[in-house]
């Protein structure tokens, strides 16, 4: 297991490690299961084609998103918590498309409690372009709180 | 501008109102099945002495998943064309904008959530707007959303947003 982070480790400009992931129709079917959604354009190749207008079944956004959470709460670590997830949904992506997800510390802020508070700015892309912007804000605990348990 | 409203009036006169409520029981394997379709592996989702040595009572839900804990059953009867089904968002119809696709979402954490939990989603229609992008004219529907859980706190609040073009 990776060394939990702490709010006074961190400092603006910091960028979270990214996340690499090649969505798949396999995952995409079991997204689709796991959230009981039935939009054919996530599964029908002639729908999303000639009625939608797209070059394939499209990643749904959802997973997008929680690719994008993943890359967040790993960063986080067990004591550390996703207190606020905001994202648009900008651009659509494919099947097979190399997606990477990560974020940038935009500001630190101590609470005087054991934590702090971070403000992220966090993207899903495909190489330059940007598929979903973002911004989060988490909770890191302060290293003397760590200190004494971990 | 000659061009009609894409924005039908029923529609219109719904912002303000509740759009949905549901009430879900929050389960352990089904967003642990949703955790493996995202690759997140997170132990917090998974393993209880995990949880409990970070201060938590048992596993806890993944902040992302609580949306769907309070998702009902919808008929196959009564999916859209497409297969979608309106039911969360309170099968708001633009006849004249029907391709769909999520806007964005922003949601604020307040509380953990555990398995059996009983989640109540009340989500409120917040605005209505049609906007002119750089494909076209689209309907912009924005919603308020509120999960509180069997002991009426606040576990989360969001604000969601879909896009309909013609």
């Amino acid at each position: 297991m990776s060394e939990q982070v702490c709010f006074e480790d961190v400092a603006i400009g910091d960028v979270l490690p990214t996340l690499e992931v090649v969505v798949d129709e396999t995952q995409m079917f079991l997204f689709s299961a796991a959230t009981y959604n039935a939009h054919r354009i996530h599964y029908d190749k002639d729908w999303a084609r000639d009625k939608e207008g797209y070059d394939n079944v499209l990643v749904q956004g959802p997973l997008q998103a929680a690719l994008l959470a993943r890359a967040v709460t790993d960063w986080v670590g067990a004591s550390g918590r996703l207190v606020t997830f905001s994202v648009q949904n900008r651009a659509t992506a494919l099947p097979g498309e190399t997606l990477l997800f990560g974020g940038t510390v935009t500001a630190v802020r101590g609470q005087g409690d054991g934590t702090g508070l971070v403000d992220l700015e966090i993207a899903g892309r495909r190489g330059e372009t940007v598929l979903m912007p973002g911004t989060a804000i988490v909770s890191l605990p302060a290293r003397a709180v760590i200190g004494a348990g971990a | 501008m000659t061009e009609l409203s894409l924005i039908p009036d029923e529609v219109a006169a719904r912002v303000g109102t509740e759009a949905a409520r549901a009430t879900g029981e929050v389960n352990r394997r089904d967003w642990q099945r949703w955790a493996v379709a995202v690759g997140d592996e997170n132990p917090l989702w998974f393993d209880a002495e995990h949880a409990r040595a970070h201060g938590y009572d048992d596993v806890i839900c993944p902040p992302l998943y609580l949306q769907y804990a309070v998702l009902g059953v919808t008929p196959m009867s009564a999916l859209r064309a497409d297969g979608s089904s309106g039911a969360a968002s309170g099968n708001l119809q633009f006849p004249d904008a029907p391709k769909r696709m999520a806007g964005g979402e922003s949601t604020t954490f307040h509380l953990p959530a555990y398995h059996r939990d009983e989640l109540t989603m009340v989500r409120v229609i917040d605005s209505i707007v049609e906007k002119h992008g750089r494909s076209g004219r689209f309907v912009l529907v924005t919603w308020r959303t509120t999960y509180t859980n069997q002991r009426d706190e606040l576990v989360a609040e969001a604000t969601t947003s879909m896009i309909a073009r013609p």
